[in-house]
């Protein structure tokens, strides 16, 4: 397959050029990509708990979730909890659409489910930030 | 070009999409309490003051029958609505439609394997700790 016959993709006048997208578009495209990307880490979760598999008494996995606690890792689960509330807030907008409600203002539904998950995102952040610094440490 | 995606908004069909609804509106739910079980309720009573993962908290935990289903059937659930979200995106494209029957299969058995390679991975916590 020729390089050139993904032009409608990823050309700057394909339909999918983020400047060419209208809210719609845009919304559906931010949907796919972070499925996929929810699809993968499904498959790291799952590969990191199988750790416990590999000691008798969990010492790999007990490693492990210590790492994972390290800054690098915390920082790859916030950007973690903003692709799983976009795609869960987005595709409350899709369900309410295919029951008939808010299709007449599905641009202001876009904004607003946007405004939730922006409000939500800020909520794990202080989550994330209370389990990195429980109150009376830091 | 439009013309080389062909209409396939019918090729995924009627039941998938109405579970990809149905297991969404689940998994919102079930993802909510699998944060707050996994993070915030009770962790680190065990075993000490650290909010931390450990192998032996987590055994604890999976000794409750109600863990082990909702574990399972969460990644049931997981599985279904990721691997069929995936099947919608694959069959946007002609060159995926048109092995439809192969895809469908190939799913189905990643997505048992996978639950399979779950389950097996649950097992340590299940019998030791």
């Amino acid at each position: 397959m020729k390089i050139s016959s993904f032009k409608w993709l990823f050309g700057r006048n394909s339909e999918f050029w983020p400047t060419n997208m209208k809210t719609g578009m845009l919304a559906w495209v931010g949907h796919r990509l972070s499925g996929l990307v929810l699809v993968a880490y499904v498959f790291l979760h799952l590969s990191f708990i199988s750790t416990a598999s590999m000691a008798e008494d969990g010492a790999d996995f007990n490693a492990l979730m210590e790492t994972t606690s390290q800054p690098l890792f915390v920082a790859m689960d916030f950007l973690l909890v903003i692709v799983v509330i976009y795609h869960a807030m987005n595709g409350l907008r899709v369900v309410l659409f295919d029951l008939g409600v808010g299709i007449r203002r599905q641009k202001l539904v876009f904004w607003v489910t946007m405004a939730i998950a922006a409000v939500l995102i800020v909520g794990g952040l202080l989550a994330i930030w209370h389990l990195v610094f429980p109150a009376g440490g830091a | 070009m439009a013309e080389q995606r062909i209409a396939t908004s019918k090729v995924a069909g009627t039941w998938a999409w109405a579970f990809q609804r149905l297991s969404a509106v689940l998994l919102i739910v079930f993802l909510a309490l699998h944060l707050l079980a996994a993070h915030f309720i009770g962790v680190g009573e065990e075993t000490g003051e650290e909010p931390l993962i450990t192998f032996d908290e987590v055994s604890v935990r999976l000794d409750q029958m109600l863990y082990i289903v909702v574990d399972i059937g969460m990644l049931s659930m997981v599985l279904l609505h990721g691997l069929n979200g995936l099947r919608t995106v694959m069959f946007d494209f002609d060159m995926f439609v048109k092995r439809k029957k192969l895809i469908d299969v190939a799913l189905w058995v990643v997505g048992m394997a996978t639950l399979i390679w779950g389950v097996v991975i649950l097992l340590p916590f299940i019998t030791g700790g």
